[in-house]
C-alpha cells in the first residue's frame, strides 16, 4: 500500500467535516475519491497534504506515517497535488513555475543558491523546458502564468505537479471545465503517467472521466466513506445512488 | 573630483545599497517599515566598533552589517509571525522602539549626535554597493528569485510544493536588515557624523517609496529608483522640499499608472 | 498628581482618539491603510493657525478647517484611491504615503518649517477639581470627539449609507450584488475620515496652541498604535486605544523623560501585534483566505 489513510477525522468549529474515514491505495492503482459537493473530497487531500492536521487518526506514504510531517517534506517524499481552483504564482512565468516544484527533488541551500544560468543548474530549466514541450505548452513557456486561457492553466498545474517527480498524484478535479477535446488529451495524459508507475487518486465529479481512468472508488458522503468497489459496480450501488440523488427520488 | 559631485555619488551608492536592503523583504512580500531602524543600528554599532576598538572602518563596516543582519534575523522570529497589514505595522513600530532606544543610549551620544571620526572613502564606499549590486544580481539568477516571489505569490501553495516559506521569509528579512546596516555604516564613515533622529519611520516610507518607483519585478528597479530619489534634485535645483514635492507627485503617477514600477520584467532569468 | 496626569492623558488621547477612528473606518471598510489622513490633520491645524492669526472669527475658522478635510478626503479618493483600488494591496497604502510627504512639503513652502503659535480665540478658562486642573477648551474638545464617535456611531447602525459601509466592510463583492452603490459610498467613507482627521487637527491646535508642518508625521504613528491596541475597524476600540496610547504617553514622559515615550508607545503597539492582534475591543479586517 503506498498510501494509507486510518480512522481520519477532522472538525472545524464544532462541525465534524471528515468522520472516521479509511481506506488505501496499491502502488500504481488508479482510485477515484468520489461523492456530492460537501462530502469533503478537497478536504480530504488537505488532510494528506498537510493543509491542515487530522484530530484523529493517521496517514502513511509508503509504510511511513506522516501525519505530523510538515506539508513541504510530504512533497518531498513524492505526494503531489493539482487543486480544484487554479493555484498558479501569479508573478511567474509559467516555465518558472514548473521550476518551483523541482525544487522538492532537491532541496537545500546548495540548491537554492545553484547559478540556473549555465552547468548543472541550464539542466533545470531545460527539462521544465521539456516537460513543457511535452505536453504541448512550451509557446507559453516565457509568459506570465495569470491570464492565460483555464485549459491551459490546468494541464500547467499538472506539469507543474509532474515537475516533483511523484510517486503519488493526487488530482482535485482535473476535468472541471475542460471542453471534450480538452478532456480527452487529459484523459490521455494522466494514464500516460499512470503507466509510468505513478498512483493517481483522482477527486471528479465527471463520472465518464472517471469510469474510463480508474480501477477502483471510494465514495464519500458527509465525510464519511459510505462505499468502496470498483468502477463498474458503482452505477449499481444503491448507497451511492442515494447519496448523489437523494433517498426520495429512489424511493419514487 | 569635486567635493560636491564626491558627494552625491557617495548618496547615490549609499541608496542604492539601502534599496537593496527595502527591496529583499519587499520580493519576499512583506513592507519593512522597520528598514530606517537597521540603518541605524548599522550605523552606531559600525561607529562604535570603529572609535571603541580602533576597528580599521572597513571592518567596522562589516561588523554592523553582521551585527544589523543578526538583529534582522532574530527580530524575524516574532515579526514574521504577523502578515500582511500586522507586519507593515510592526516593523514600523519597532522603528520607533530602535529608534527611541538609540536617543537614550548616551555612550553613543543619544539625541546629540554621534560623530564617527574614521573614515572611509569614496572608492571603498563604491566598490561596498558595487559588490552588493553584484551579488544581487547573481542572487536573482538562482532558485532563490523565484522561490520568494512564489513565497509572496501563494505561500500555502508554495509550502505544499515543498518550499521552506519560513525559511525563505526570514532570509530576505535578514539579509535586508544586514544590507540596510551595511549602508548605515558606510554613510557614518563618509559622512563622519550621525543623527538618531534621521531614522524615523519618514525616512523607511522615502526607501520603500524609491525602490517602488523602480519597481520589485526586476533586479534592477532599486538601482533605478535610487538613481532618481539621488538625482532628482541635482537636476532640479530647488529647495529640498520642492525635491520631496516632484518625488511624491511621481510616485502618485507611477503607482496610478503603472504600479509594478517603471521596470517590468517578464522572467528572472530572461530569454 | 496621578489624577492629573490621567486627565492630561485622556485630553491629548481624545486627539488621537479621532485619528485612530479615522484610521479604523478606512482599514475597516476598505482595507486600506491611509496614510494621507495624518496629513489632512496637519492641514486643518495649520489652516486653523493661519485663519485666527488673520483674526477670521473662530466658528467660520473651525468650519474653514474642518471642510478642509472632507474636501481634501475627496481628492485623495478621486485621484488615487480610485485609480488604485484593483492594484497589489500596498499600492493605495504608498500612494498615501506620498500624498502626505507632499502635504507636509507643500506646507513647508507655503508656511516654512517653524513650529506656529495658535492664537487662542477666547478666554483660556480652567476648572479646578481638587488640585487637578482640566482646561475647559480641551474638556470641550474631548467631548466633541465623543460626540463625533456617537454620531458616527449611530450613522454606522441606523442610516442606509450606514449600512451600505458595514456590507462594503464585510465584502465588496457581496455589497456590489446586493446593489450598494460603491461608487457612491466609497468617497464618503474618505470623507468622513477626512472630517474626522481635519476635527482632530483643529482641536490639536486650539488646546495646544501650536501647529507646525510636522504634526502630521508625529500624529500618524500614535493614531495608528491607538486604531490597532483598540481593535482595527471598530470605532469604539478607537476611543479606547485612543485614550489609553494618550495616558501611556503622559505617565512615561512623567516617569521616564520625554526620550521613553517612543520606547513605551510603541512597545505596546508591537506587544498589541504580537499577542493579541486584534486589539483591545476586537477588530474585524478581512484576512486572506486559503
Amino acid at each position: 500500500m503506498v498510501l494509507e489513510v486510518r480512522n481520519l477525522s477532522k472538525s472545524f468549529g464544532g462541525l465534524k467535516v471528515i468522520d472516521d474515514l479509511s481506506f488505501s491505495v496499491a502502488r500504481g492503482e488508479r482510485l477515484a475519491l468520489i461523492g456530492p459537493n460537501g462530502a469533503g473530497k478537497t478536504t480530504v487531500f488537505n488532510l494528506i497534504t498537510g493543509v491542515y492536521a487530522p484530530d484523529a487518526g493517521s496517514i502513511s506514504l509508503e509504510g511511513r506515517d506522516i501525519s505530523a510531517l510538515p506539508s513541504r517534506f510530504r512533497i518531498r517524499r513524492g505526494l503531489a497535488r493539482t487543486f480544484q481552483n487554479i493555484r498558479l504564482m501569479a508573478h511567474l512565468t509559467v516555465l518558472e513555475n514548473v521550476m518551483i516544484a523541482q525544487y522538492a527533488r532537491a532541496p537545500g541551500i546548495a540548491s537554492l543558491l545553484q547559478p540556473l544560468g549555465f552547468g548543472r543548474g541550464n539542466r533545470w530549466r531545460g527539462e521544465a523546458r521539456a516537460a513543457l514541450a511535452a505536453a504541448g505548452l512550451e509557446r507559453y513557456a516565457d509568459q506570465p502564468a495569470r491570464g492565460l486561457p483555464y485549459g491551459v492553466q490546468k494541464r500547467i498545474e499538472l506539469v507543474r505537479a509532474l515537475a516533483a517527480a511523484p510517486r503519488v498524484l493526487l488530482l482535485d478535479e482535473p476535468a472541471a471545465g475542460l471542453n471534450p477535446t480538452e478532456s480527452e488529451a487529459l484523459h490521455l495524459a494522466l494514464d500516460a503517467i499512470a503507466r509510468r508507475g505513478v498512483t493517481l487518486v483522482v477527486v471528479e465529479h465527471d463520472m465518464q472521466f472517471v469510469g474510463r481512468l480508474c480501477e477502483r472508488v471510494v465514495v464519500l458522503n458527509f465525510g464519511s466513506k459510505i462505499a468502496e468497489c470498483r468502477v463498474a459496480e458503482i452505477q449499481a450501488d444503491r448507497r451511492v445512488r442515494e447519496a448523489y440523488l437523494g433517498a426520495d427520488e429512489l424511493a419514487a | 573630483m569635486s567635493g560636491y559631485l564626491e558627494s552625491v555619488l557617495v548618496l547615490l551608492c549609499i541608496n542604492t545599497v539601502l534599496a537593496y536592503g527595502a527591496f529583499l523583504p519587499m520580493v519576499a512580500g512583506q513592507l519593512n517599515l522597520g528598514v530606517a531602524a537597521f540603518v541605524a543600528i548599522g550605523a552606531y554599532s559600525g561607529g562604535y566598533l570603529s572609535q571603541t576598538y580602533n576597528l580599521p572602518p572597513v571592518l567596522a563596516a562589516l561588523a554592523a552589517l553582521l551585527v544589523a543582519g543578526l538583529i534582522g534575523w532574530l527580530v524575524a522570529f516574532p515579526i514574521l509571525r504577523t502578515r500582511g497589514i500586522y507586519l507593515a505595522l510592526a516593523t514600523f513600530a519597532l522603528n520607533q522602539v530602535v529608534q527611541g532606544a538609540i536617543l537614550n543610549l548616551n555612550v553613543v551620544g543619544g539625541a546629540s549626535g554621534y560623530p564617527v571620526p574614521a573614515h572611509i572613502g569614496f572608492p571603498v564606499v563604491a566598490a561596498f554597493s558595487l559588490a552588493v549590486v553584484v551579488a544581487i544580481v547573481a542572487l536573482f539568477h538562482t532558485r532563490f528569485g523565484i522561490s520568494v516571489t512564489a513565497v509572496s505569490d501563494d505561500e500555502g501553495v508554495a509550502d505544499l510544493m515543498g518550499l521552506s516559506v519560513r525559511g525563505l521569509q526570514t532570509a530576505a528579512f535578514a539579509m535586508g536588515a544586514a544590507l540596510a546596516g551595511l549602508g548605515g555604516a558606510l554613510y557614518a564613515h563618509h559622512f563622519n557624523y550621525i543623527e538618531a533622529q534621521n531614522y524615523g519611520v519618514l525616512f523607511s516610507i522615502y526607501v520603500v517609496l524609491y525602490v517602488l518607483l523602480g519597481g520589485t519585478q526586476t533586479v534592477y528597479g532599486p538601482l533605478l529608483g535610487a538613481a532618481v530619489f539621488t538625482l532628482l534634485p541635482e537636476l532640479l535645483r530647488g529647495s529640498a522640499a520642492w525635491r520631496y514635492v516632484i518625488f511624491a507627485c511621481l510616485i502618485i503617477a507611477i503607482m496610478s499608472l503603472r504600479p509594478q514600477g517603471v521596470l517590468l520584467r517578464k522572467s528572472w532569468f530572461s530569454r | 498628581m496621578l489624577e492629573q496626569q490621567i486627565v492630561n492623558g485622556v485630553m491629548v488621547g481624545s486627539v488621537y482618539a479621532l485619528i485612530a477612528v479615522a484610521f479604523t473606518l478606512a482599514i475597516g471598510v476598505l482595507n486600506f491603510l491611509n496614510f494621507s489622513l495624518p496629513g489632512l490633520f496637519m492641514v486643518a491645524g495649520m489652516l486653523t493657525w493661519y485663519l485666527l492669526r488673520a483674526h477670521i472669527a473662530w466658528p467660520i475658522a473651525a468650519v474653514l478647517a474642518i471642510g478642509s478635510g472632507a474636501l481634501l478626503g475627496l481628492v485623495v479618493e478621486r485621484f488615487t484611491y480610485r485609480l488604485m483600488a484593483r492594484s497589489a494591496h500596498f499600492v493605495p497604502l504608498v500612494t498615501s504615503m506620498a500624498v502626505l510627504i507632499l502635504l507636509e512639503n507643500l506646507v513647508l513652502i507655503a508656511w516654512g518649517s517653524d513650529q506656529q503659535r495658535v492664537p487662542l480665540p477666547f478666554a483660556d478658562v480652567s476648572w479646578h477639581l481638587g488640585p487637578t486642573v482640566i482646561a475647559v477648551p480641551q474638556m470641550i474638545g474631548l467631548a466633541c470627539a465623543l460626540a463625533a464617535v456617537a454620531c458616527l456611531d449611530q450613522v454606522l447602525k441606523r442610516t442606509r449609507v450606514g449600512r451600505g459601509i458595514r456590507t462594503i466592510a464585510e465584502d465588496p463583492q457581496t455589497a456590489a450584488l446586493l446593489g450598494v452603490p460603491i461608487g457612491r459610498v466609497v468617497p464618503i467613507v474618505f470623507i468622513v475620515g477626512g472630517l474626522f482627521s481635519a476635527l482632530g487637527g483643529f482641536l490639536f491646535a486650539l488646546n495646544y496652541q501650536q501647529a507646525s508642518p510636522f504634526m502630521g508625521e508625529e500624529i500618524a504613528l500614535k493614531g495608528i498604535s491607538a486604531m490597532v491596541v483598540g481593535g482595527m475597524g471598530n470605532v469604539w476600540g478607537a476611543i479606547v486605544g485612543g485614550l489609553l496610547i494618550g495616558v501611556v504617553e503622559t505617565f512615561s514622559i512623567t516617569w521616564f523623560g520625554a526620550r521613553a515615550v517612543d520606547i513605551a508607545v510603541y512597545g505596546l503597539l508591537l506587544a498589541i501585534l504580537f499577542v493579541r492582534p486584534t486589539g483591545i475591543l476586537g477588530g474585524v479586517v478581512r484576512q486572506q483566505r486559503m
